[in-house]
């Protein structure tokens, strides 16, 4: 059942679809190292309307339900079809992708209102967009690629069982969203601020030090488990149960198990994760002994 | 104890409440070495952060960094061999009681048996590893930021569980040590006497509020082994698919629903034993002890003759008045 | 001298094999994208990418016959050399892919599965699951962080590419970019840059293209000089789910597995569709096409869906053109089977159930077959030479165009699953050209005078600060792009009427003009996602009216451009000598149409901002044109009256086509 307030008029009972009033409170951020803020919105309910309808309202609109000009909110988005793992953010105080985020369903969940947060776990940009470098900086950690000589032909790829082309499709439709990363309790934020004295370079260097530091997350585990269950990709799967093992490691898991309930993919992160600690306790063991 | 069989919902006041604890817990600087945390509270000045990093980042990386993965699998293993284990072993011999004080005597009187060696027994193979395993635990629970609140899933009340079970049952342990302990004599506690071992026991718990407390700390300490026996068992690799792991968490709830039984049937066989029988049966076996080491029996020399060879088999009637079952255990 | 830099722009599937290909070449490789390059709209493909294979071969298909099958389906208007040589590099670029670990469905012995796409007769298409262009996407996505890692290559992530800087030779000689968080500019020098920048799908306002297809970069290079090449052909997908923000792609195996259209007789009928009896429903498809019903070829199905909606005003919405899609008659097991997937994606997108209530689906723009004019250098075999800078170089030298943004593969219409081979080949192939035009001698790019990108710096500064003093304007942005899609998509998808385009070519000036006006509602300076996309808008509009202007002078039926003023219906006759007679005057029709009209359309962008069009003949040297008579009423007899008139001029193409040293 959809309940929405309604502009004014309450006598006429049949209220217009249009004249339908979806409130909106979104929590802002002029840029990072600023105070946040709620602004609220009422955005005109369109049927089938999902959470980015809302904000392309919002930025046509430019102002906010008092009437004040506002600028428009900032977010992420690209595809809108859930592939591409832009538009990640807090909606209702879940991470989830805003493409998918019906208002319909929403407002079953809360008629009052449409809560926007950023995501918690990465620095602020502005408003709903995040930094999320540290996401990609894991898949190079993990050395998540096949490391093919090169891209001249060799004939073709390895053959593949059609059992282990189902086990390694779900992993390898990973879209580097971030949700499994914000709900994680173990994944904590790491914003380092660039100095005025400090080249681009050097703060990059550093930056990644930092990222390298924290908790590598489900997501670059699960990666690395693809590749280390590929013919080629696991000539070099030492190499990826070094890095999943070093500092920031599979060893910070939780067993929250959040990774996998929020997962807009439904990739089995868990058993990714499991599946890395026998290999870990495995090679750890082997390397004790051959050493 | 069976948590995960009980709806998630219904512990989340509880759980939620410990969102509270633990993001403020200021354990920060052993959190930032040993868990990488990086910001645990919402609003950090930035330039603390970088300096933070920088003092690392310019340094060597410490042993504890270097070993990360060590320490954490320690840390796991830790808390099955020895402390689950050693909790094991003192619930089964604690519920001996239910079988009578002087079943209970007898496994007390085994042992300190040890005689000098039980103190550097207690510390490597129980102290020790608990300090580690805590020491780990707090810093684990330092750098983390439990979020139950938004996501209610079953397996993240597991997971804040863990988290606030472990802190109770730390500061249960410290407080069971000096009451009970011969070491927290000096705090004016060490109320345990091991030739009175029911009896002093039962005094010391007599207190509602100390029965309150205990039941509290034992459904804890049941809890935080058979909810890790779960997560060890992910951690390294024993169950990997969702299905495996759904059957051993069942196993672990099983193994939580028949320790928490030992261990709360101990509590209430402490406090139900008969204090001054008790004593009478313990002072026996204290006598014949001491006869059979060729020592002067105290207290009354005649009584003990009869009764000690088979304390266990031949429960005396005094302890068959105080309605424990004797059987079962 | 210095090392060589190439800078490339846009990281789908396109800019990212170059920049593999590049990288491992020894060049560096500066890669500009508007967002992370994972997250680019290669990944929306789902179908799957051509390629003879080895089962197909058995059948007696050959790389011949996909060259053939793709340059019938875009309806001849491809130069045909670079077609041979995509289609004679298919195998080679799946078993790169495979190598990659793109995790394609397997056969039981453990090979690459293929299926059968449309406009073939064979299972020519690989496929990973129904996400093939994320994952050839990520394939790629990870070589160029393997490279990046290794230093040869630089993500400049969040950067919007805003000219091209050429130096009084017309030579490009880098870019200009900026920082989408910080708002700064930067000058790029390189000594190529290559666009790979995709598709323009938001001049459609909504389309099944990203947010980032806003065909801005090419419009930027366009008004920099660059040709642009046959804009006026645009793929319109034929069942699109309409969204508020979006249409997303519906996919035709949900006809295929009985799926039924139809709308309500009454306009607008406020019934639930499930209580309108059978009677007062229209399955026009049905009606129109008893032979082929439902399963009518995609540009029929296409026409009459928007022919019933805005012609007969038969909608079933009256906000919102769309038709109902019906499954509901099916059972619940067989479409879980055979159509899960599909399903779900409608249920998510929808919050309504498939296997219930019937499907509202639209026709929605999909792909540019148009893009920036490329050259070529054709090789003595009929292919292209490898390594030869003039590849895919556009008029601009040094100024290079690959993937979607190109205009050179597709023709009048882009068969399916050609698209992501098109990419993933001329990302490859062009880059030891690149490489070459690179090091072509005199100076680098990092030793030309600072003065040249100062210039074109302070341009783009000039421009963007202009829009941020503009403060006392009545337009709004988001309004205004609302405003030309919806005139854009009315004008000129599916049906094509000269007073039409011509109305909305002015109509397009007049937005332009408007967009002058244009009151930023954010006139910050840091994210500011209000002026980048104002800026987008304004590039917008030479591309509208380059697809306007094309389309209104092409006076004939080409592929996916339909113009009914043009178009040549099948035989009326029964009697078989009038047949005949019909046959031959078809054939005539034909023959005079091909001399017109086979020609690609450059457009050139004037001084004066109006669209110049020109035509370019086009080299169909290994494959001479033949009428698509695909669902032609009496398309035997026109068959058969062709093929004795080609008889005649066999032995000319026979002559070709061992000289190319190619076999038939």
């Amino acid at each position: 059942m959809i309940q929405i307030a309604e502009k004014s008029d309450a006598a006429s009972a049949g209220a217009k679809e249009s004249d339908r009033i979806v409130r909106v409170r979104v929590l802002r951020q002029d840029a990072p190292g600023q105070e946040s803020y709620w602004e609220r919105h009422a955005v005109p309910y369109e049927p089938t309307m999902n959470v980015i309808s809302i904000l392309q309202r919002i930025a046509a609109m430019a102002q906010s339900q008092d009437g004040r000009h506002v600028a428009p909110v900032a977010w992420d988005c690209n595809c809108l079809e859930e592939v591409c793992g832009s538009c990640t953010m807090l909606v209702n105080g879940r991470t989830r992708m805003a493409c998918t985020a019906l208002v319909d369903k929403l407002l079953e969940e809360n008629p009052e209102e449409i809560e926007l947060k950023p995501m918690s776990k990465f620095p602020v940009v502005r408003d709903l967009v995040v930094d999320r470098q540290r996401v990609f900086r894991a898949l190079e950690r993990v050395k998540a690629w096949v490391p093919v000589d090169g891209s001249y032909d060799h004939g073709s790829g390895p053959r593949i069982s059609p059992d282990e082309q189902e086990e390694a499709y779900p992993l390898s439709t990973c879209m580097s969203c971030g949700c499994c990363l914000e709900a994680c309790p173990q994944y904590t934020k790491s914003e380092v601020v660039q100095r005025d004295d400090e080249s681009a370079e050097d703060f990059d260097k550093r930056r990644k030090a930092a990222f390298d530091r924290g908790f590598i997350g489900a997501h670059a585990i699960s990666q690395a488990m693809l590749f280390n269950s590929h013919p080629t990709g696991k000539m070099i799967a030492d190499e990826r149960l070094k890095a999943i093992t070093s500092q920031g490691g599979i060893q910070m898991c939780g067993n929250a198990q959040n990774c996998v309930a929020v997962c807009p993919k439904h990739i089995p992160l868990t058993r990714s994760i499991a599946r890395a600690g026998r290999a870990a306790t495995v090679w750890a063991i082997k390397k004790l002994f051959d050493r | 104890m069976a948590v995960a069989a009980v709806s998630p919902k219904s512990i989340l006041p509880l759980a939620c409440g410990f969102d509270f604890i633990a993001a403020r817990c200021s354990f920060s600087r052993l959190a930032a070495v040993l868990c990488s945390r990086h910001v645990a509270v919402d609003r950090i000045d930035p330039s603390t952060i970088t300096r933070l990093f920088v003092s690392e980042s310019e340094s060597n990386p410490s042993f504890v960094t270097r070993n990360q993965f060590l320490i954490y699998r320690l840390f796991s293993l830790s808390g099955l061999v020895p402390v689950g284990a050693f909790l094991v072993v003192h619930l089964l011999t604690n519920a001996s009681v239910l079988a009578g004080p002087g079943a209970f005597q007898s496994r007390v009187d085994l042992i300190h048996s040890l005689g000098p060696l039980l103190v550097p027994i207690e510390w490597v193979f129980i102290f020790l590893p608990m300090l580690f395993h805590a020491t780990v635990g707090f810093a684990i629970i330092a750098g983390g930021l439990p979020n139950v609140g938004s996501y209610p899933y079953a397996g993240n009340v597991r997971y804040t569980l863990q988290r606030a079970t472990g802190m109770i049952v730390f500061a249960f342990i410290i407080w069971h040590l000096i009451q009970l302990h011969w070491m927290g004599a000096a705090l004016g506690g060490g109320q345990f006497d091991p030739h009175h071992a029911s009896s002093s026991a039962a005094v010391a718990l007599q207190p509602a509020i100390v029965g309150i407390l205990y039941a509290v700390g034992i459904v804890s300490a049941v809890f935080h082994l058979s909810n890790g026996l779960w997560t060890l068992g992910i951690t390294w690799g024993l169950w990997t698919s969702p299905a495996a792991m759904r059957r051993a968490s069942w196993v672990s709830i099983v193994v939580g629903v028949l320790l928490g039984g030992v261990g709360l049937g101990a509590l209430v066989g402490m406090r139900n034993v008969n204090v001054e029988d008790a004593k009478v049966i313990e002072d026996r076996m204290e006598g014949v002890k001491r006869m059979l080491e060729g020592q002067p029996a105290a207290g009354s020399p005649a009584a003990g003759v009869r009764a000690a060879p088979q304390p266990i088999s031949n429960p005396s009637p005094a302890a068959s008045t105080t309605g424990v079952s004797t059987t079962g255990i | 001298m210095a090392q060589p830099r190439v800078l490339v722009i846009g990281g789908g599937l396109a800019g990212l094999s170059a920049t593999m290909r590049l990288a491992e070449l020894g060049i560096h490789v500066d890669l500009v994208s508007l967002v992370p390059v994972k997250r680019s709209h290669s990944v929306c493909a789902q179908g799957g990418i051509n390629s003879v294979n080895a089962l197909t071969r058995q059948e007696g298909d050959s790389e011949w016959k996909h060259f053939d099958d793709t340059v019938y389906g875009g309806d001849f208007l491809q130069h045909q050399p670079p077609v041979k040589e995509m289609t004679d590099w298919g195998p080679r670029i799946i078993d790169l892919m495979d190598r990659l670990g793109v995790p394609f469905n397997r056969t039981p012995e453990g090979y690459r599965d293929q299926r059968r796409f449309g406009g073939t007769l064979y299972k020519r298409t690989s496929f990973a699951g129904s996400t093939t262009g994320q994952q050839l996407l990520y394939a790629l996505d990870e070589q160029v962080r393997r490279f990046e890692v290794d230093g040869k290559v630089k993500k400049w992530e969040f950067w919007d590419f805003l000219q091209p800087v050429l130096d009084e030779s017309g030579r490009c000689r880098g870019a200009v970019c900026q920082d989408l968080v910080t708002m700064q500019f930067r000058a790029f020098p390189a000594d190529a840059v290559i666009l790979a920048t995709g598709g323009c799908g938001l001049v459609y306002g909504r389309s099944t293209m990203s947010m980032v297809c806003t065909g801005s970069a090419i419009s930027r290079a366009y008004q920099s000089g660059a040709w642009y090449g046959n804009g006026e052909f645009i793929q319109v997908h034929p069942t699109a789910i309409p969204g508020a923000d979006k249409l997303r792609l519906m996919s035709e195996s949900a006809r295929g597995e009985g799926g039924r259209v139809w709308v309500p007789r009454t306009p607008h009928d406020p019934r639930d569709p499930r209580d309108i009896p059978e009677a007062e429903r229209s399955y026009f498809l049905e009606e129109r096409y008893p032979k082929y019903g439902n399963l009518v070829p995609r540009d029929i199905a296409t026409r009459e869906i928007f022919d019933i909606c805005t012609t007969d005003g038969l909608s079933v919405e009256k906000d919102q053109l769309c038709v109902y899609l019906d499954l509901t008659h099916l059972s619940r097991e067989m479409l879980d089977r055979k159509l899960g997937g599909i399903l779900e994606i409608y249920e998510k997108f929808q919050g309504v159930d498939p296997r219930v209530v019937p499907m509202k689906i639209f026709p929605a723009v999909h792909y540019s077959m148009g893009g920036l004019w490329v050259d070529y250098q054709k090789s003595g075999a009929g292919g292209l030479e490898p390594g030869s800078p003039r590849n895919q170089q556009t008029n601009i030298p040094s100024l290079y165009a690959i993937g979607e943004c190109d205009y050179q593969y597709h023709g009048a219409n882009r068969l399916g699953a050609n698209s992501l081979l098109s990419c993933i080949f001329s990302g490859l192939f062009c880059a030891p050209g690149v490489v070459a035009s690179a090091n072509g001698g005199g100076k680098t790019a990092a030793e030309e005078s600072s003065r040249l990108f100062d210039t074109a710096m302070r341009r783009q500064e000039e421009r963007h600060e202009a829009l941020l003093a503009r403060r006392a304007g009545d337009e709004n942005p988001y309004a205004l792009h609302q405003e030309l899609g919806t005139l854009m998509t009315r004008t000129a998808t599916v049906v094509r009427r000269n007073e039409q385009l011509a109305a909305a070519y002015g109509e397009v000036c007049t937005l332009e003009d408007r967009w002058q006006r244009c009151a930023l509602s954010d006139t910050g300076n840091w994210t500011n996602q209000n002026v980048v996309f104002t800026k987008a808008l304004g590039d917008m509009f030479p591309i509208a009216k380059l697809i306007l202007k094309g389309a209104l002078q092409r006076d004939e039926c080409r592929g996916a451009h339909y113009k009914p003023s043009t178009a040549m219906p099948g035989i009326a006759a029964t009697e078989p000598g009038e047949q005949r007679r019909e046959a031959e005057q078809w054939c005539d029709r034909f023959e005079m149409n091909t001399r017109r009209w086979l020609k690609s359309t450059i457009a050139k962008h004037g001084s004066d901002g109006h669209t110049q069009i020109s035509y370019e003949d086009i080299d169909t040297s290994l494959l001479p044109p033949r009428p698509r008579l695909y669902g032609l009423v009496g398309g035997d007899v026109i068959e058969e009256v062709w093929k004795e008139r080609q008889k005649k001029a066999d032995a000319i193409h026979a002559q070709a086509i061992t000289s190319g040293g190619l076999s038939p």
